[in-house]
């Protein structure tokens, strides 16, 4: 049995701790149990492979990180439903073909991968703070024993700030029967981050800091420039809202009307006779009357329609309030124009031909519906305006 | 390093064995008599006795051919901490042949021409199409008709017995010769298997299940079997080391590791069939396409609602919430409650699965039911014991047994 380092401090270094080198996996079981007995708290093993029971021999207690990653599996789960329904179901509405605002089976998805985002991120990131990383040095690489930890010997470090540290634990560890003993001395500046690395980490941290503080400007700054387009998507396209002008057709509209002689399918009345029906207009006057049966049903039919096709503008009641208009006002509340209130006068007294019309061919800013309303259901609408609303 | 391996001896449980043989051949008789006997009563052509018969049967199937999945996904990843359980796997693979003979009576309602007018059918209206669906049920004849199903199901269960019969006494060989090669073998042709096996089950559940209501169709039910199957045999094997330990059996070679390692198991097919079933429901509400959500609908509306609920909250939360802690999975009584738990739930899922589809108006769940579901359990525990009462409870002579038992958790 060999003994290095030296004993004695010096005003330049403290000792770190105490190395003892085993040669087989009993030694270390052993002398693990021993050092477990005499009260020592902060020691450490280090051997090339896991040992088995060596957990048991140094009392290492199990580790709390499954219940970390219960509580933030828990907190990503509720945290995913929270954001949802936030966004979608109360701080902007979306109402999606009458499904309702707030489902829960459209929610499980994200709220399951939130659950397993937090519980694996925790899991990674407690498992380096537990463990006491990110650590780049361990004054032990310096022990002459600790080269062969990786490879064929078992060492047993006790710690210099373990309260029972002195001259009795190199005589425990002596007691043990260990191939070498060694001292570890550590610099006293051991530990600190040279001044080189904390020079750099502030310029990084420094630039890390600049897109913020762009956006920051951005955000509370005007300018008459157009936004900058990181992801442009299809923003920039070339379209036309409904009843834009154009100069590309010689009509000088940007909507294109179906090409003469065009009929829908949905129906057979359009063969020479009821054009009122498609229309609204007989003879260049609007329809004063639905040119359908009024049956409950077809009331029904249109409530629903207005529900799924209207209500985002107009609202529910038709009052004009909808969930589009709101947010509208919120953006840009200054250029929008709101959606008519349908409870007017100026509306009730039109005739159905005209509301017909509007709804087909679109007014003011409001487009067209007539591509993705059938005419059958246009005129329940207008029903349902006329005597519901 | 160089040192011979520890040897291990065999484990005979003959006397532990033939009790439960015994016991499963009387529950068995005495199950299915008294079945039978509450089925005649209701006059109804016997449909709810098969119905009960059905779904006891699809139980115990999914036990043995989750066996065989078993067997096999152990020998194609060389697994090391299952070896000294694996045994049990095999005497329940064992029993495939035994499932064929039992799936037998189920011509009866196949060719019966009792109740094909009102009903279609017993159990499986394709038989005789008739109702708003007949069309769409006769454009699926050539798939689905008597002769072909018969032939389908000879195919399927000639394969895994075969599969079965090898894997068994391959295993069984090694106990006498112990032979290494025997293993590389049972790895190679375990790839081939899995394929094979994955095709016909998922067939097989398309054909004896998902057929019931044969207007529905769902591409995921055989993954969904599978996910239940493979839940339940974890949970089987936790309930049989219980039994055959508590005989003096397997002491010191299933440890609490190997009950751990199983829990885990449990708690990943436990997720596996709640993410499987979820998938399907989610696609189908979100896609609302009658034909397909027809099926949901007869099960969230009155009176399955109750039974639906049970699938999400008695099938994942209760049981997820109840093996996810380590010190649970580490107990044996504990987990053993937990095993049979999802039993039962897993039995009340197959039966979800098909009885709604017959019993659209009804819950018909009464003693007809209990008293199947105890005869056809008690008849595999009958053939299960049979094959444990004739050979070791333990491959002992597996090269992977010193590494099996070496093995730890942490």
């Amino acid at each position: 049995m060999a003994i290095t380092g030296r004993l004695t401090m010096t005003n330049q270094t403290s000792i770190h701790g105490i190395l003892a080198e085993f040669d087989s996996v009993d030694g270390i079981l052993h002398a693990a149990e021993k050092v477990k007995q005499e009260g020592y708290r902060k020691w450490d093993c280090h051997t090339p492979f896991p040992v088995h029971g060596l957990d048991g021999a140094m009392g290492i207690r199990q580790t709390r990180l499954p219940w970390l990653v219960l509580v933030m599996g828990f907190a990503g789960c509720s945290g995913g439903i929270l954001l949802q329904w936030w966004t979608n179901a109360h701080d902007y509405v979306f109402r999606i073909s009458g499904k309702p605002d707030w489902s829960l089976p459209a929610n499980i998805p994200v709220a399951f991968e939130m659950t397993i985002l937090f519980a694996a991120l925790t899991a990674f990131f407690s498992m380096w703070i537990l463990n006491g990383f990110p650590r780049w040095y361990s004054p032990l690489f310096r022990a002459k024993c600790f080269t062969r930890a990786t490879d064929d010997r078992f060492v047993l470090a006790i710690d210099a700030r373990d309260d029972l540290f002195g001259e009795e634990t190199r005589k425990l560890l002596e007691s043990l029967s260990p191939n070498t003993i060694e001292m570890i001395e550590a610099p006293i500046e051991d530990g600190k981050i040279p001044l080189r690395l904390k020079g750099m980490l502030g310029i990084a941290l420094t630039l890390l800091l600049l897109p913020p503080a762009m956006i920051a400007n951005a955000r509370f700054t005007k300018s008459t420039q157009p936004r900058v387009h990181i992801v442009p998507n299809m923003d920039t396209q070339v379209t036309h809202r409904g009843q834009e002008a154009s100069d590309f057709f010689a009509d000088g509209q940007a909507m294109r009307l179906p090409i003469s002689g065009t009929y829908a399918q949905e129906d057979d009345r359009l063969i020479g006779e009821q054009v009122g029906f498609w229309t609204g207009k007989e003879n260049g006057a609007y329809l004063s009357s639905i040119p359908m049966d009024v049956t409950p049903e077809f009331e029904d039919r249109g409530r629903a329609r207005f529900g799924i096709y209207c209500s985002a503008c107009h609202a529910v009641n038709g009052s004009g309030q909808g969930t589009v208009h709101l947010r509208a006002q919120e953006l840009l509340s200054k250029t929008w124009v709101g959606p008519t209130d349908l409870r007017t006068d100026a509306i009730k007294q039109q005739a159905p031909g005209q509301l017909f019309e509007s709804i087909s061919n679109g007014i003011r800013n409001m487009p067209s519906y007539s591509s993705q309303i059938p005419a059958a259901d246009r005129w329940a609408i207008v029903q349902y305006l006329k005597e519901s609303l | 390093m160089n040192h011979t391996a520890p040897t291990y001896s065999a484990d005979f449980a003959t006397a532990a064995a033939s009790r439960l043989s015994r016991a499963g051949f009387l529950c068995g008789v005495v199950g299915l008599a008294v079945a039978i006997g509450l089925g005649l009563a209701e006059g109804d052509h016997m449909r709810h006795f098969w119905l009960s018969y059905l779904i006891a049967f699809a139980f115990v199937l999914t036990l043995g051919v989750g066996g065989l999945f078993f067997v096999l996904i152990q020998h194609i990843t060389g697994a090391k901490w299952s070896v000294t359980v694996r045994r049990q796997a095999e005497f329940a693979i064992g029993t495939i042949p035994f499932l064929a003979f039992l799936a037998l009576p189920l011509l009866v309602p196949l060719f019966s021409h009792e109740g094909v007018e009102e009903f279609g059918g017993l159990l499986w209206s394709w038989v005789h199409p008739h109702g708003d669906h007949a069309a769409l049920i006769t454009s699926k004849v050539p798939f689905l008709n008597v002769n072909f199903f018969v032939g389908r199901f000879v195919g399927y269960f000639l394969i895994w017995s075969l599969m079965a019969r090898y894997f068994k006494n391959a295993s069984i060989e090694q106990d006498k010769t112990g032979e290494h090669e025997l293993t590389v073998r049972m790895r190679t042709r375990s790839a081939l298997c899995l394929i094979v096996l994955a095709l016909t089950y998922s067939f097989a559940a398309f054909d004896l299940l998902m057929s019931t209501d044969p207007a529905w169709f769902s591409t995921i039910f055989g993954v969904y079997l599978f996910g239940a199957s493979f839940l339940a045999i974890h949970c089987f094997l936790v309930l049989s080391t219980l039994y055959y330990q508590r005989q003096g059996h397997l002491k010191k070679m299933v440890t609490i590791e190997h009950y751990h390692d199983l829990g885990k198991l449990m708690l990943a097919f436990t997720i596996f069939w709640a993410y499987i079933a979820f998938s399907q429901y989610m696609l189908y509400w979100y896609g609302n396409i009658p034909e397909e959500t027809a099926w949901y609908l007869i099960r969230i509306t009155s009176p399955w609602t109750n039974w639906s609920w049970i699938e999400p909250i008695g099938h994942f939360f209760i049981p997820f919430l109840g093996i996810l802690s380590r010190h649970i999975k580490r107990k044996p009584p504990l987990l053993g409650f937990w095993a049979f738990y999802i039993l039962v739930v897993h039995y009340i899922d197959l039966y979800w699965l098909v009885a709604p589809n017959l019993y659209p108006d009804t819950v018909p769940f009464n003693g007809v039911e209990v008293f199947a579901l105890i005869g056809v359990v008690g008849l595999f525990l009958w053939k299960y014991g049979q094959q444990a009462k004739q050979h070791s409870l333990l491959a002992h002579r597996d090269p992977l047994i010193s590494d099996c038992l070496a093995f730890q958790n942490y």
